[in-house]
């Protein structure tokens, strides 16, 4: 009972245990903000490896493979499959109305399959939206039309030609990311206000107007490939049907879709007849007695080709760890390998095509980040640790300095066990209270890390979270509350491992040399 | 002087401390006992020992380890019946908790406790939490009753920074008898206090003695608070040179600080 009075009394009368709590404080909290940034920042680095690339993914470069619907059909069959879309990933020259040029990555995609195997139609940007984002409190999104400017546009149906990429009239279109044309202005608030720069002209002069790329046509070049031999590149004038964004800065500014049979076409994917030339270029008429042209004879059809099928986990279906998508993964390679045996001779076999997950997908990126994590975590670790021969330094000047209570106490009963436990709990109570603070301040700066972040851009110049280096547009912001009760649990272990020795010391002191201490 | 059982006593009491190589005998076989009710000041100069045979008596401290050179002159220690030498560490704990009650010279309030919790402070020591707990309003009241007793009704949310010497020994002394024991041990209890207020702290504890039937053991250096005891011994270098009754008239002179 003495020992919970003094405790209080100690804590609330001493300037030495507010050091101490504050270390713990600071201890605390930076493991605990590094923790939740890091920690947040491989989880959305996960979460949004799926984004657009679905769970797992059968893919043939190049060449690609036939037959796609029958392997989406035999995939969507199975009952821990939702569903399966083919695509066609190449490169591609992008060039803008205003004369830039930029090499994206296409993917070429059929746009309501591609939407049930990922999350691309929840990344199809300029869609109407009834409330402003949480931080556009002034309501600048053009999407919510307020703006007399865009009171005329038809979101909607801006976004149904994103999500189908088809144009109104039925043309083929594509979806650039939101960030590749550098026309989309990218304000604090997380909105985008659509504005070109115009041409520079030679007095180095340039005039920004606004200019919406979905009301645009853009020119793409692809470059057809036969028999590994790069073939006459293709150019076409496509619309914009709309722009992407996915929260990935790697994928919206690098990436563009554009509808699956459009990029089948120039690459020469699509279904066409086999043709066999004859072996005479010129051969007798039988008619008229005459020379002519020998014409080649169509002996089959050559069906359309993909270079990859995505494949989507039915509800339910745990795919998250790695032991998970390996047990997925090797159940889609089953599918395949049955499908492949319809087809002997036309299709890669089950050793040769890439079936990868998503985690083999991003494996390099997830490995660095996890790495990195728990580098940075054993670091701050090391450094924190440092708080337990700080708890351990003031605690043993504390109870030297308060050497004459402990000869009191034991002059008054106080046993051994008793002054120990006193040091002890008052350890523990410095360390509830340290991490308890330090747990508030770190879910203060979490949770308002990029307004913290912004206003250290805007006053001091200080930007640290580059997303054109960190792949995401905002420093993730959510705490995890396992890991906080962690660290605040080794918080208050660390002040009861700092204060032990000098609590030990206290209880083994000899009563009348305490009361003797001057 | 009673022929009953004295409440404490101690036969040839030894302890030497070391101060680095040197062995420094404090005291050297001296005795001393005290009857139920009964008062003994210990008289002597400083460093003759008799803090240290207080704390001996009150299990502070322990005497030297019996040696073969003091077989025929054992120490031992007798409170009310019980070996104190025989007790456990566990068993010394209560002991002081339970039948002793210090006064000491420079009163050792906790500072940071209001008057009212210094006082208690020893009940809480002595009946842990949940036994506290359950006796906490009477252990309060009687906290209360002998801080009013003491004069100190008006001073119970003060700190000891904010009395006088008088009031913070008052308070020692109201401490030392919150667990009501049955033997006061008080080290130079007016040793930092003037004449006046020293002679005040002696009429309390004589009203105390009177009252409460305390037995008393009292060390000083000044002979004219020896002489408020039933019983004066005296000590000088570890030993006892003189054991009177205080009524009677000594040879001796007063022993200088």
């Amino acid at each position: 009972m003495y020992q919970a009075l003094l405790t209080r009394k100690y804590l609330t009368t001493k300037v030495m245990p507010l050091l101490a709590m504050a270390a713990v404080t600071l201890s605390v909290a930076t493991v605990l903000v590094t923790w939740s940034v890091m920690g947040g920042f491989l989880n959305t680095l996960l979460n949004s490896g799926r984004t657009l690339i679905g769970d797992v993914s059968i893919h043939w470069p190049t060449a690609g493979f036939p037959y796609y619907d029958d392997l989406c059909d035999r995939l969507e069959a199975d009952e821990q499959i939702d569903a399966a879309s083919p695509m066609i990933e190449t490169f591609g020259v992008l060039a803008l109305p205003d004369d830039q040029v930029h090499g994206v990555l296409v993917k070429g995609i059929d746009g309501p399959s591609y939407a049930r195997v990922t999350e691309y139609a929840d990344t199809v940007w300029w869609s109407p939206i009834d409330e402003p984002l949480r931080k556009d409190t002034e309501g600048q999104d053009p999407r919510l039309g307020r703006d007399s400017f865009w009171q005329g546009t038809d979101w909607e149906a801006l976004a149904e030609a994103g999500r189908t990429l088809t144009e109104p009239g039925g043309d083929p279109a594509v979806v650039p990311g939101i960030e590749l044309s550098g026309w989309n202005f990218r304000l604090p608030t997380g909105i985008y206000v659509p504005g070109a720069p115009a041409v520079a002209s030679r007095t180095g002069q340039t005039n920004y107007v606004y200019e919406f790329l979905p009301d645009l046509d853009i020119t793409l070049s692809l470059f057809p490939m036969s028999g590994g031999t790069l073939i006459e590149p293709v150019t076409r004038t496509v619309p914009v049907a709309n722009e992407f964004h996915s929260g990935i800065y790697e994928a919206d500014s690098r990436t563009m879709f554009a509808r699956l049979d459009l990029v089948q076409r120039m690459l020469k994917m699509d279904r066409a007849d086999r043709i066999e030339r004859p072996d005479q270029p010129f051969v007798l008429d039988p008619e008229t007695g005459e020379l002519v042209r020998s014409e080649p004879a169509v002996v089959g059809v050559d069906p359309a080709r993909v270079t990859t099928v995505l494949v989507r986990a039915a509800e339910g279906v745990p795919v998250t760890s790695e032991a998970d998508i390996t047990r997925f993964r090797e159940r889609v390679a089953g599918v395949y390998a049955g499908f492949a045996e319809q087809y002997p001779g036309e299709m890669p076999d089950g050793g040769n095509i890439s079936i990868r997950s998503w985690r083999d997908l991003n494996r390099t990126t997830i490995a660095a980040v996890e790495k990195e994590t728990g580098l940075v975590l054993f670091v701050f670790g090391l450094v924190c640790f440092t708080t337990v021969f700080l708890v351990l330094a003031i605690f043993w000047s504390m109870v030297s300095e308060k050497t004459k209570d402990i000869g009191i106490l034991r002059s008054l009963g106080g046993s051994t066990l008793g002054i120990t436990w006193l040091w002890l709990r008052y350890g523990a109570a410095v360390g509830v209270v340290g991490s308890s603070a330090g747990l508030g301040a770190a879910y203060l700066v979490v949770r308002n890390i990029n307004e913290i972040h912004e206003w250290l851009g805007a006053n001091l110049g200080l930007v640290i979270w580059d997303p054109s280096v960190y792949y995401f547009f905002e420093i993730p912001s959510d705490m995890d509350w396992t890991k906080a009760t962690a660290v605040v649990t080794v918080g208050v272990l660390t002040c009861i491992i700092g204060a032990a020795i000098p609590a030990l010391r206290a209880g083994l002191m000899d009563p009348v040399r305490a009361l003797r201490f001057e | 002087m009673t022929d009953t059982a004295p409440l404490i006593s101690a036969d040839h009491l030894r302890k030497t401390y070391r101060m680095g190589r040197v062995r420094v005998p404090v005291l050297r076989g001296s005795s001393i006992s005290a009857q139920t009710g009964e008062c003994v000041a210990v008289l002597g100069a400083s460093g003759s020992g008799k803090s240290t045979m207080l704390h001996l008596l009150g299990g502070l401290d322990r005497p030297d380890k019996p040696t073969k050179e003091h077989a025929g002159s054992p120490t031992a220690i007798t409170f009310d019946g019980r070996e104190v030498g025989r007790f456990s560490r566990a068993e010394l704990d209560r002991y002081r908790a339970r039948d002793v009650g210090f006064v000491f010279q420079f009163y050792h309030l906790l500072p940071e406790l209001r008057v009212l919790e210094n006082v208690t402070v020893g009940a809480m020591v002595r009946h842990g939490r949940f036994g506290f707990m359950a006796q906490r309003a009477s252990i309060n009241a009687r906290a209360k009753e002998l801080l009013d007793a003491f004069g100190l009704a008006g001073r119970l949310r003060h700190r000891p920074g904010e009395l006088s010497g008088g009031e913070r020994q008052r308070v020692a002394i109201a401490r030392a008898l919150i667990n009501q024991p049955r033997l006061l041990l008080a080290d130079e209890p007016t040793g930092n206090l003037d004449r006046n207020t020293g002679d005040s702290i002696l009429d309390a504890i004589a009203d105390l003695k009177t009252r409460l039937g305390l037995t008393i053991v009292m060390v000083t250096h000044d002979a004219h608070v020896a002489e408020r005891a039933d019983r004066v011994v005296r000590l000088e270098d570890g030993l006892v040179v003189n054991d009177r009754d205080a009524t009677r008239p000594t040879a001796s002179a007063p022993v200088q600080s």
